[in-house]
């Protein structure tokens, strides 16, 4: 396989904080990379950095294509523009060097395809969420990217758009862009992905989603979240308000549970989940 | 570029930020010459001065236009910081442009000079005009949201650069020897003015032209170490 972009042991801080923690990973000609991983877990800092908008405070990144075109859809696209959509993208492109015939052709196509057609005479900043992220969508893709970077892109986007947009990605890979995304909640991008990455708190592993194994998500209440994390058995814990969220194997479950019963906390809800992709290749 | 440019107008445009600065140069010129008859050369030495003020003011709301996202995305488009921040520069320069001509042309229409406008006044009044401007611009570059991230910083921080450089005369005489180097680091606004006024107006040769050179490299300096330090952010 060629290589496109590689990034050896590349860390990142903020004012001492530290977001990135050596991170070491190579994206493929023509390759659907994905990066998993939790909320502040550093995958968008990771795709700034890729597309060169932020330097890493160490390490090395190599691109492997001279001038290489990357299209960036960001998680959040600004939504206080003063342009129509059609009046953002045609200078989006112009700016990009995309010939006139050829743009508005384009603009044109996309705004259909998207549904965005009939918002065409509304500012972005008076449109809603979805159609926003569909403008943001579009300007990543007017010029067909060497390397399409995508952050969370399926937030607020409703099923039709997110169809489109995951039709619109097989067709880049036909024509032989690489893809590197993101996401957390979705679904709908899993048949697609080639080499998957987990990160955590800013380290990152190499995940497998073909392993499918059973996992409990046990939901607990007033227990030490420093004595949980010392239990081998807990593959990943979250906190969500008053409750501690553990992620445990299915046969280590009752003994999980009994533990946290000696320990006088509360179970609220107990629960098997059938993917696995996130705990599979937990860090260590 | 020049799709650039007019991306970066347009948007101006639309943000209404271009009224707060516009609207009080139109006053305050229109203020200034409330009084006649005026003599040219210190007139037009004194709109070209706030003609400064103005373009520093609106080179930072126009540099501050783009939402973070909105300049990342742009950047990429554009594939590099110089292209996306020159063309910029040479939005508000243009914006600065109409302002010197509405300064320069107000009072030769209706009339309120206590003599007439020669070419070589002129051409020489405009050219401090659009010096000043490019100083102006020079300077709010560095204070733009693009370098300080601190809004108090940022507009306070050119605010006060602002108000020395025009003070720089009056710091100069209360200096003491050992320190009046320092004034060579503010920017040069008012040492336009000096040359201006002390100038009869009948040969260019008798203008002194010093200060006019070290505002244009003052000005370059200022840009070049801007672009250089935004690549750093």
């Amino acid at each position: 396989m060629n290589r496109l972009v590689e990034l050896e042991h590349i860390s990142k801080a903020y004012a001492n904080k530290s977001i990135l923690h050596d991170v070491s990973f190579t994206i493929f000609k023509n390759q659907v990379t994905a990066i998993l991983g939790g909320n502040g877990a550093g995958k968008s800092t990771i795709l700034r950095i890729v597309a060169g908008l932020e330097r890493p405070s160490s390490g090395k990144i190599t691109y492997f294509s001279k001038g290489l075109k990357i299209g960036y859809i960001p998680e959040r696209f600004p939504k206080h523009l003063r342009f129509t959509p059609g009046e953002y993208l045609s200078y989006v492109g112009k700016v990009s060097g995309i010939p006139d015939a050829e743009l508005k052709k384009t603009i044109a196509h996309f705004l259909q395809r998207f549904q965005l057609d009939k918002w065409n005479r509304q500012r972005i900043m008076n449109l809603s969420k979805g159609n926003i992220q569909k403008v943001g969508i579009i300007q990543a893709i007017l010029q067909t990217p060497e390397l399409l970077i995508l952050d969370e892109p399926v937030s607020g986007l409703d099923l039709h758009a997110q169809k489109e947009l995951l039709a619109v990605i097989k067709e880049l890979k036909e024509q032989g862009t690489s893809i590197l995304l993101t996401y957390h909640e979705s679904t709908v991008f899993k048949p697609i992905i080639e080499t998957a990455y987990y990160l955590d708190k800013g380290f990152i592993a190499k995940a497998d989603l073909t392993k499918r194994e059973p996992i409990k998500l046990l939901e607990v209440k007033q227990i030490d979240e420093s004595r949980v994390k010392q239990w081998d058995e807990v593959l990943y814990t979250e906190r969500k308000a008053d409750r501690l969220l553990l992620y445990v194997h299915v046969e280590h479950s009752d003994r999980i549970l009994f533990r946290v019963l000696q320990l006088k906390g509360s179970i609220d809800r107990v629960i098997t989940i059938d993917h696995t992709e996130k705990f599979n290749n937990k860090y260590i | 570029m020049k799709e650039l440019i007019k991306y970066s107008l347009h948007d101006y445009i639309r943000s209404h930020r271009y009224f707060p600065p516009v609207s009080a140069f139109f006053i305050l010129v229109f203020v200034y010459y409330t009084y006649t008859s005026n003599p040219v050369i210190d007139s037009y030495a004194l709109t070209a001065v706030t003609l400064y003020v103005i373009s520093a003011w609106i080179c930072i709301s126009v540099l501050a236009l783009d939402p973070p996202v909105q300049k990342q995305l742009m950047l990429l488009h554009v594939k590099g910081s110089n292209r996306y921040y020159i063309a910029k520069f040479i939005s508000v320069w243009l914006i600065s442009l109409i302002l010197a001509v509405y300064a320069f042309l107000y009072p030769v229409v209706f009339n309120l000079f206590n003599e007439p406008v020669t070419f070589t006044i002129g051409v020489i009044s405009f050219m401090n005009h659009m010096l000043l401007a490019t100083l102006g611009i020079s300077v709010a570059s560095i204070f733009s949201n693009s370098l300080m991230k601190n809004l108090i910083n940022s507009y306070g921080g050119l605010a006060l650069l602002i108000v020395i450089s025009i003070a720089a005369l009056g710091i100069y005489d209360v200096l003491p020897a050992s320190f009046k180097n320092i004034v060579w680091v503010i920017p040069p606004a008012i040492g336009t003015q000096q040359s201006l006024t002390n100038w009869s107006g009948e040969s260019i040769l008798h203008l002194s032209i010093v200060p006019f050179i070290w505002v244009i490299i003052y000005s370059l300096i200022l840009l070049y170490v801007f672009l250089r330090l935004v690549k750093r952010f």
